[in-house]
């Protein structure tokens, strides 16, 4: 059954005259606006619609998931899930009974969903209502079709004999009938017969098997102790009922069981019952009598209903392939086949063992994968989907899982704050998973740093580099937007771009160069080992701590500085005037600074940038002062010889 | 170590968990604040027993809307809490009950945009610290901002605190601060006469890693220690210039909260963005026994100062098993202890083994 | 399944592009008043118009981009024959003529089209700082900024004839730095005797030039619109045309010797899927982040998406169609405010109705 492709209406006059266009944005939202085709080449004019208010409309998914009360299921699935990733990647003794554990855990999280829900329902509004009843809805089939899949595909059923498990899901999915026993069990009530649900409440607990129900309920009738009563009760209580564990075989139970069916068809024929007309239609039923089951089979709210029932009468061993034709038998009984929802349609889909038909059907019930992600994923690991799988190459199942899994994790990053969620599912796809990662991290909006360095650790995680390196240059660029240098260095660094790293230390020269004041003293103290990282970093690291060292007086380092920066050809060539002027008040100064090496090499750095207009005004004076300085070095130095 | 923990999904990613003061140090009531989501909010949970379940589980009293991401919290007494936001500001709120019982949570002072990068645009604040009446705020924008509980003008104001982003702040002292950046520079400030002057710096490593979260011993004041990037812990002495005394590396990624636990010193709770939650016991290396309390004249052989030889005097923990997400807060009281995570849902951990 | 906001666009008259930033938090958006509006999300999540200006002399065509590591920089091509490179400078008022609160500055003007300049696209940024233009007289042109943190200078680095004239171009973002750039250009020529309308060239390293590599013959009526898909990592790329229809194309580099030999890619071109589904002229086709699903537009005033499965087949799965209908009944608040917890904003989103009442089977 296909789904048909909806419209979904766009409230705008405009829209709806002239036409609409889409832009994609973010990870899951469309731009939609009114717009035409237009023929390039001649000049636009105005439209035949203008003038009229355009408006852009931002769409998305309406996703059901992302309700407060409902993300406590994403989160609690999504701890299951990963930890059933990490069971199935060793080796695990008893990998079935570990699935069915983690399948029990899927069903108690959604039950407990469907708790939380049906409170809410008593507490809000009557509009908000309506659709927790909904979602109640949805989640009510989906447990159930969760547990039948369990049964059918998961659990290991010894022999497969299926029925107990059968009718326990019944029993769960159907629990009117026990609970209206209950209450009369613990009722005092003379005459009990005369209510007008007993006997319905009586049939119904027979239906799903409740033989001891059944039986307790029977001795609070008035004629409890008649012989007709006390005749049924015996054979009721003598039929036999199949136990895996009771050490029986399959034959020697059917064995048992034919000889108690003739048995107690004879006693019908002997027309034992015929005193009370319901006790003789249950015995009817207990042997399987077409009529008597016509006439009940109005009790049952639905065929499955019907069939644990029916089943447990006529076919107390039935195997588990065995179901799909008898399934297609009481939808013909109960005249639905016609008339089949989509939960039947599952149901039954799931009793025939067609799988593949399971999964598509799931999928068109809600538009938000959490169902068929999950409930896919564990059929995978459980080796159930194998038989998808044409030949070797075709690797159906997986692309299957995948293909569920990579749509629930892009749906759920979509969401401000899952984002990491929706990672974490993509962690588990094989073939395209680490791709999507990339391009999703990079498409997370930055934010606060904390967020930012959330994302980079993301990144750094999965060996993700160059994305790591993106997401920094990208705050980098923030940050030197905002005019935070120091934040911009610093990302700048953890990028590791080494023309964007050198473009900050150049505007922190330039600045220098223009107000004389060095910025963020305190990281370029403490630059480390980053100085490296570019020439003009070192070079400006270099010259900070030249001016720290003249600061504290040690005009000796300091000349040392300047002579290294001139000499390293680090030096921008805006920056030379600064230098050679820095040099100056050393020349000048009392101490001898330079040695006569320094000088030489001082003065020949003068004369190669002798041409640089700036400098003109300065020249002479430092030649002079070096000049000067040569003198004092030569004669110390020779003195000292 | 029989502690028991007890889950509690929350459909909030939580950055800052805290409970509640409480007179005889019994409290059953908590904070929590979430970040990264459209529409963040603060939500005060009271523990109660059920009677039917051995479980205790949290209900909502009260649940008020935030701007921006919940940044830090602290409680300045029985009542009221300071918190910043990741819009800059910072609020001081009281929790209150009305005569019918009602509870709400009110703002008392708004100290709106206190940090910020321009006119038009607001910084993080991202971290706040109380001493009595006192507030030290710190935040993205490099400025640390001194406020009080007892009005709402700002005491003092330095903007140029730090040229990187800062991300944690302590009070050392009634008049001493301490703050560490993104590069790994701790810095502390004199705060006098309502004028800052840089007293120390020094830096976490050679390797420029940023120093996420701090804490100071209770009863002593000197003793620091520091969590980073990377996951190790540092313990300072601070009155031994500049070197770390110890390191301690065990977390993989970064550590998001570290807490002495403040009845017992010799506690140290740490968690981080791996999902881990780690309990770290130091015994005297002296009695090679657990110690309960410092002896005060024995500072020296403050069991934290434990040399590498005698390393494994020093006892880890994991208080529950590692998580897939990012643990961003814990919180102590008594043997309990109370985390929040990314997975959105916080974890009670009780019986933890303090004695 | 689909919950829409409405954001008054302020333009008197249709629009002609509308473009998101990376992260989807600005909108730029351009219309024939020869305007480009940017917009802005604020705290509370609502749309702001922050900037608007008069960009060109003519109708402005096409807004885009560039990715956030250069900056805020917006490219915008018009009937003037020109196009522009755009960035916001912080912190200055606006001048004259303009609104908003920040300040977008024309860093170079690219006039060397003598024709309408029909299209305009940034280039992967693993190969720095490209733009490419195609223009009505069949000319693309290729320019290049050498100093990304200065974007007044760009130099024009190729021109490549195209016989025909071009409508749209699409760089190919999959390709890792090593392999060589690829760009994919339509024609709207509609004379199905000049052969086909969707030509790929590849730029090629030794001879430092572009070359075509391909002409998709099976597409010979105009082609409006042009799209490389993300890259999924797969060996082969996907491109969606919008033609008479929607295609979509897969491409295959073949290795083979005659490749080795030239130093061209060779490829091997087959149609992945064709919709007829607009049942008119197609003439915008764009992809999500995923490539998985293809969104297009066409003149029978539909915008229709289109998915692909696991066993790599395409399907439509949705439809949005204008509708006048009246807004108050449509309106249905948001869920988030019934847990409790007041929400700071009024639900701005309202859920959608479907038109057709299609046949449905209820499965509850």
């Amino acid at each position: 059954m296909e789904s048909t492709v909806r419209t979904f209406a766009i409230p705008n006059e405009l829209c709806r005259r002239a036409g609409i266009a889409a832009t994609w944005h973010s990870i899951n939202n469309l731009g939609i606006f009114p717009s035409q085709s237009v023929n390039p080449s001649i000049p636009d004019r105005p439209s035949p619609y203008g003038p009229s208010e355009a408006s852009v409309f931002n769409v998305r998914q309406d996703i059901l998931l992302f309700e407060p009360i409902l993300r406590k299921l994403v989160n609690e699935s999504n701890g299951i899930f990963l930890n059933l990733q990490i069971l199935t990647s060793g080796n695990v003794a008893n990998l079935k009974q570990e699935l069915l554990k983690v399948s029990h855990q899927y069903r108690s999280v959604i039950r407990a969903c469907l708790e939380n829900l049906q409170d809410e329902v008593a507490r809000v509004d009557e509009h908000t209502s309506e659709n927790m009843k909904n979602y109640i809805t949805i989640f009510y089939s989906i447990e159930c079709i969760w547990h039948l899949c369990e049964i059918l595909f998961i659990e290991n059923i010894p022999g497969s004999i299926v029925l107990p498990h059968l009718l326990e899901w019944v029993r769960f999915h159907f629990p009117k009938y026990e609970r209206q026993a209950t209450i009369y069990l613990n009722s005092d009530i003379d005459n009990i017969e005369l209510d007008p649900d007993y006997w319905k409440t009586v049939i119904g607990c027979l239906l799903q098997g409740r033989v001891e129900v059944v039986r307790a309920l029977l001795t609070l009738h008035s004629s409890a102790n008649s012989p007709v009563f006390k005749l049924f009760d015996q054979t009721l209580k003598s039929m036999p009922i199949y136990n895996v564990y009771s050490g029986t075989s399959v034959t020697e139970f059917n064995l048992r069981w034919k000889h108690w069916l003739v048995d107690t068809q004879s006693k019908i024929d002997a027309k034992s019952f015929v005193s009370e007309s319901h006790l003789n239609l249950m015995m009817k039923l207990a042997v399987g009598e077409e009529l008597a089951w016509n006439q009940v089979q109005a009790q049952c709210e639905a065929w499955y209903e019907l069939l644990a029932s029916w089943l447990f009468f006529t076919e107390p061993t039935v195997k588990t392939f065995e179901l799909g034709q008898f399934a297609r038998r009481c939808i013909g009984r109960m005249g639905v086949r016609d008339h089949l929802r989509h939960l039947d349609q599952i149901l039954l889909a799931a009793l025939e063992a067609d799988i593949f038909q399971v999964i598509k059907e799931i999928q068109h019930m809600s538009e938000n994968g959490w169902f068929v992600s999950h409930l896919t994923d564990l059929l995978f690991h459980a080796g159930v989907l194998d038989t998808l799988d044409g030949t070797n190459e075709d690797l159906v199942a997986g692309r299957l899982r995948e293909s569920f899994l990579i749509d629930y994790g892009v749906l759920m990053s979509s969401h401000h704050s899952l984002w990491q969620l929706g990672l974490s599912y993509l962690d588990h796809c094989p073939s395209d998973g680490l791709h999507v990662i990339q391009l999703l991290l990079q498409k997370l909006p930055l934010g606060t740093e904390v967020r930012v360095q959330k994302i980079v650790r993301e990144a750094l995680k999965r060996d993700l580099h160059p994305v790591a390196q993106s997401v920094c240059k990208v705050q980098g660029i923030n940050c030197l937007r905002r005019g935070k240098m120091g934040n911009a260095l610093s990302w700048a660094l953890k990028s590791q771009d080494g023309y964007f790293t050198s473009y900050l230390a150049d505007r922190f020269l330039r600045k220098y160069t223009t107000e004389g004041k060095l910025l963020c003293p305190d990281l370029l103290e403490n630059l480390g080992s980053a100085m490296l990282s570019c020439d003009r970093l070192t070079f400006l690291s270099k010259y900070f701590e030249f001016h720290k060292v003249y600061a504290l007086k040690d005009f000796k380092e300091a000349a040392n500085i300047i002579i290294s920066l001139m000499s390293s050809k680090l030096t921008p060539k805006y920056f030379w005037i600064t230098l050679l002027t820095d040099a100056l008040p050393l020349l000048e100064s009392d101490e001898i600074v330079f040695s006569s090496n320094d000088t030489f090499m001082l003065l020949h750095c003068l004369e190669e940038k002798s041409k640089l207009p700036e400098l003109q005004d300065k020249i002479s004076l430092i030649r002079i002062a070096a000049a000067r300085n040569l003198a004092r070095a030569l004669t110390t130095e020779a003195q000292a010889a | 170590m029989s502690h028991s923990v007890n889950t509690t999904f929350i459909s909030d990613k939580t950055s800052k968990i805290r409970w509640k003061t409480d007179p005889f140090n019994d409290s059953n009531v908590f904070i929590t604040g979430s970040w990264d989501d459209e529409n963040n909010n603060l939500k005060l949970w009271e523990f109660q027993e059920n009677k039917d379940d051995t479980d205790t589980y949290p209900f909502i009293l009260k649940s008020c809307a935030f701007q921006g991401d919940v940044t830090e919290l602290q409680f300045v007494d029985l009542d009221s809490f300071v918190v910043s936001s990741s819009y800059g500001s910072v609020y001081l709120m009281r929790i209150t009950s009305n005569e019918k019982e009602l509870i709400d949570i009110e703002a008392c002072i708004n100290w709106n945009k206190i940090h910020n990068f321009s006119e038009n645009e607001v910084a993080p604040c991202t971290s706040l610290s109380c001493y009595k009446n006192d507030i030290v705020t710190c935040g993205e924008d490099g400025r640390i901002n001194l406020l009080t509980s007892q009005h709402q003008n700002i005491v003092y104001s330095n903007n140029n605190a730090d040229s990187c982003c800062i991300n944690c702040v302590t009070f050392l002292k009634f008049n001493e601060v301490l703050t560490g950046n993104n590069r790994g520079l701790l810095k502390i400030w004199d705060f006098r006469q309502n004028q800052s002057s840089l007293c120390n710096s020094f830096i976490l490593g050679q390797d420029q890693i940023a120093v996420t979260c701090v804490a100071v011993h209770p009863s002593q004041q000197h003793i620091l220690v520091t969590g980073d990037e990377e996951g190790s812990i540092t313990v300072w002495d601070l009155r031994k210039n500049t070197f770390p005394v110890n390191l301690l590396t065990v977390h993989t990624e970064s550590i998001s909260e570290i807490m002495f636990h403040p009845d017992h010193p010799d506690h140290l709770f740490s968690c981080s963005t791996a999902g881990e939650i780690w309990h770290w016991l130091s015994s005297s290396p002296a009695t090679n026994t657990h110690t309960k309390l410092l002896n005060l004249q024995e500072t020296d052989h403050n069991p934290w100062y434990i040399s590498d030889n005698v390393k494994n005097k020093l006892e880890v923990f994991n208080l529950m098993p590692k998580l897939h997400f990012p643990i961003n807060s814990l919180d102590l009281s008594r043997d309990r202890v109370l985390c929040g995570c990314d997975n959105e849902a916080i974890y009670l951990i009780s019986n933890v083994n303090i004695n | 399944m689909f919950e829409a906001e409405e954001i008054n666009a302020e333009h008197k008259d249709l629009i002609h592009d509308v473009a998101y930033d990376f992260y989807g938090q600005r909108m730029a958006t351009c219309s024939s008043d020869q305007y480009v509006k940017v917009w802005d999300q604020n705290h509370e999540g609502r749309w702001i118009l922050t900037s608007s200006w008069k960009a060109h002399s003519g109708s402005v065509w096409k807004v885009t981009w560039a990715h956030p590591e250069f900056g805020q920089v917006l490219a915008t091509c018009s009937f003037d024959r020109t196009a522009a490179v755009w960035e916001e400078i912080v912190g200055e008022t606006p001048g004259p003529g303009e609104r908003g609160s920040r300040h977008w500055v024309r860093r170079t003007n690219l006039v060397d089209s003598r024709t309408s300049v029909t299209d305009v696209k940034f280039g992967p940024k693993t190969q720095g700082l490209q733009l490419a233009t195609c223009s009505i007289d069949g000319i693309i042109r290729i320019y290049e900024a050498p100093d990304v943190m200065n974007l007044s200078q760009w130099t024009l680095q190729h021109e490549v004839q195209c016989k025909l004239s071009c409508s749209c171009l699409s760089w190919n973002p999959s390709l890792s730095k090593s392999l060589p750039q690829m760009l994919a250009v339509g024609s709207d020529d509609s004379n199905p005797a000049n052969g086909g309308k969707v030509f790929i060239f590849e730029y090629s390293e030794n001879i430092r030039r572009w070359t075509k590599i391909e002409t998709i013959n099976t597409i010979t009526d105009a082609v409006h619109d042009i799209s490389f898909s993300p890259n999924l990592g797969r060996s082969f790329h996907l491109l969606a045309v919008a033609t008479k229809d929607v295609r979509i194309i897969s491409l295959t580099p073949i290795h083979d010797q005659a490749s080795i030999q030239s130093g061209l890619t060779k490829l091997s071109v087959q149609t992945a899927a064709q919709f007829e589904d607009h049942a008119s002229t197609v003439w915008r086709v764009c992809w999500n982040i995923t490539g998985t699903i293809l969104a297009s537009s066409g003149d029978d005033g539909c915008v229709r998406m289109f998915k692909m499965n696991y066993i790599n087949t395409w399907k439509p799965i949705a439809v949005l169609k204008g509708d006048g209908s009246n807004l108050s009944n449509e309106n249905q608040k948001s869920m988030a405010s019934s847990t409790g917890a007041p929400v700071s904003q009024t639900a701005r989103y309202y859920k959608l109705g479907t038109i057709s009442s299609s046949r449905e089977v209820p499965w509850h």
